[in-house]
């Protein structure tokens, strides 16, 4: 008999009262609102999927080329293209709905009153179970960065949208910051349910030939492996510095990684960049974790989580 | 859209530094219309995957046109027959003809004629006329697979090998006689520009195939998009992956 069958275990995750399938969430803007992956493989096996940046406006976002692939990473600069809330719920809710897994709204804005705007109408949909604040675009230049740069600042703006937020609120924070800890203490003070970590890391590619950025944007935000011992490092002190659950994110490409980012005090996961190399990433990384916990007779997820023995 | 598992089955040298691979699969192939691309996954190093047109397709394989400019498609160039690559296929809105696009003239300029080659097989029961442009004599390809589909005049930018100029001054100067339906088109930015302006004078619609740097190529990193005006006259970014990689010429800010 082989023992691996048989030997059973538990992926689910429980964060802030949502109940995901496993940890294996699709990062925002790597995946779209779901549809085209569907195509590969039933997305419905995923923890939960993550949107796009959604705005109170709709955006066209930045001019191309918005990608450069760098050394183990890759370079964007979207810029926050999205239908804007009333096209999100036109365009995108009537699918999003007929999902079985956990939805999560990435809401980014650039004023106050934006984001509180569309964090009330986003958190407000049946289909959303959670909001994701994106205080942490390095591709926009009013917005996003302003809000999650110093720790006063993602106090403030959490503390203005948690009182129209009817959904856990997870927080996502920049990498481009002076201490990771101390903005995840002031989410946290703000009332942030849970975080999530990393957004990309700011960085340029240059044509030094032709002398001119590869981007048209000249800067663009670095993902992909090449950041993920950055995104470690950040989820560990993060993890340290509060008591909230911890996603975490940055360079994930297999369940290896998974595992690194649980063990560094995450309870779970988003997937980016892997998306974008291989479209069936998603449902390989739920396969492959399950397995690996057999092999390693891990049980549950729990046991992983913050297990890091310094 | 499928990721197919292909066994590289042939490899060919068009001309300098311009190679024809053929990908052969074991099971079927979701059905390919002309003008569609697909996205190949080289190994190690190479994160994001490299796009190139269908250049031939039938049930089991697809031929790709492949000039090596960097460090991708030098990889590829290195590989050997036998090599598994994995590809997702087919991507994109293809060329597509109305009824009444009876007399189709196909302009291509170097490499970008691969993706026109698809269309008589795609849509066998139109009349064909080809403008093939290439720089120099070296470097002229594909001159026997058009002549296949009907009257093929090819021009090189140095003369020294047919027609001599630039194909769009060549076409410029053929065009009142020809009297096309449509031009459907795919090559370099200045030819398309010149491509735009016949067009727009000869009120001849045309349609291009267009290049841009892709990310996912399924439709959801929006890192490919291109500025395409809409009908109520706005621009839009459009994602060049899934919404193209075909444009109206009239239509899309080159
Ligand atoms: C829809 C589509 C169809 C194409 N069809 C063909 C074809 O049939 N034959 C052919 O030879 N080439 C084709 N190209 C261009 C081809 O994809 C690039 O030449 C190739 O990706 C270069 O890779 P590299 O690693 O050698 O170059 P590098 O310059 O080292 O590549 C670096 C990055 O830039 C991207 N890139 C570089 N040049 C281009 C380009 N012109 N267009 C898009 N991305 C680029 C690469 O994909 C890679 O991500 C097509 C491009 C598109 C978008
Ligand atoms: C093309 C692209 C678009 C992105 N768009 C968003 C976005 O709209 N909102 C957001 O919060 N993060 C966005 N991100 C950041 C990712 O969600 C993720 O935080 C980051 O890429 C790190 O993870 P990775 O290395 O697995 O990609 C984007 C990343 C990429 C590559
Ligand atoms: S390449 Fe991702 S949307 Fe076109």
């Amino acid at each position: 008999m082989n023992e691996q069958t048989e030997y059973t275990v538990d992926t689910a995750v429980r964060i802030c009262g949502v109940d995901f399938k496993n940890p294996i969430i699709t990062a925002s803007g790597t995946f779209g609102f779901g549809k085209e992956y569907a195509e590969f493989y039933d997305i419905n096996a995923l923890g939960g999927i993550c949107t796009k940046g959604l705005t109170k406006e709709r955006r066209e976002g930045n001019a191309s080329p918005r990608i450069a692939e760098t050394p183990m990473g890759m370079l964007n600069s979207v810029g926050l293209q999205n239908p804007g809330v009333e096209g999100f719920i036109l365009e995108d809710v009537p699918f999003l709905s007929s999902l079985d897994t956990v939805v999560i709204g990435n809401v980014a804005g650039r004023t106050e009153e934006d984001y509180c705007y569309a964090v009330e109408k986003v958190s407000a949909l049946d289909c959303i179970r959670m909001i994701e604040l994106n205080i942490s675009c390095p591709n926009v230049k009013a917005g996003g960065m302003a809000f999650g740069v110093l720790p006063e600042s993602v106090e403030k703006i959490t503390k203005a949208v948690k009182k129209y937020c009817h959904k856990p609120l997870m927080v996502k924070l920049s990498p481009n910051v002076a201490n990771i800890a101390d903005n995840a203490r002031a989410a946290e003070n703000g009332g942030a349910d849970c975080l999530s970590l990393i957004n990309t890391v700011g960085g340029m590619a240059v044509d030094w030939r032709r002398r001119r950025p590869v981007l048209a944007n000249v800067c663009g935000g670095l993902s992909g492996p090449a950041v993920k011992p950055i995104a470690l490092k950040m989820v560990y002190e993060a993890h340290k510095a509060v008591k909230i659950p911890i996603v975490g994110m940055g360079g994930i490409m297999s369940a290896e990684d998974v595992m690194e980012f649980l063990v560094a005090g995450a309870t779970a996961v988003e997937v980016g960049s892997a998306n974008i190399f291989d479209p069936h990433t998603g449902i390989n990384l739920v396969n492959e974790l399950t397995n690996l916990m057999k092999r390693c007779k891990i049980k549950s997820v729990y046991e992983v989580t913050g297990s890091l023995v310094v | 859209m499928k990721d197919v598992l292909f066994t590289l089955a042939e490899k060919k040298l068009l001309c300098d530094g311009v190679w024809e691979f053929t990908l052969a699969s074991q099971e079927a192939l979701p059905p390919i219309r002309c003008g569609q691309f697909l996205h190949l996954k080289l190994d190690g190093a190479f994160l994001l995957r490299r796009p190139f047109c269908i250049y031939k397709y039938d049930t089991h394989s697809v031929s790709l046109v492949v000039a090596v400019v960097g460090g991708g498609t030098r990889r590829l160039a290195e590989l050997s027959a036998g090599t598994r690559l994995s590809a997702v296929l087919p991507i994109g809105n293809g060329f597509t003809l109305e009824k009444k696009h009876r007399k189709i003239l196909l302009l291509g300029g170097g490499v970008g004629c691969a993706p026109l080659a698809t269309v008589p097989v795609t849509y066998p029961d139109r009349e064909y006329v080809s403008y093939l442009g290439f720089s120099r004599a070296s470097n002229v390809m594909f001159e026997k697979e058009f002549g296949a589909f009907g009257k093929t005049v090819v021009g090189t930018d140095d003369g020294s090998y047919g027609r001599g100029g630039y194909i769009t001054d060549i076409l410029a100067a053929d065009i009142d006689a020809l009297c096309p339906d449509i031009i459907l088109t795919c090559g370099p930015t200045p030819m398309l520009k010149a491509v735009a302006r016949l067009s727009h004078q000869k009120k001849i619609p045309a349609y291009m195939s267009g290049e841009s740097h892709m990310g996912c190529g399924v439709g959801a990193c929006l890192v490919c998009t291109c500025a395409v005006k809409q009908p109520d006259g706005t621009i839009a970014n459009k994602r060049a992956c899934v919404d193209g990689p075909v444009f109206n010429l009239e239509d899309i800010l080159l």
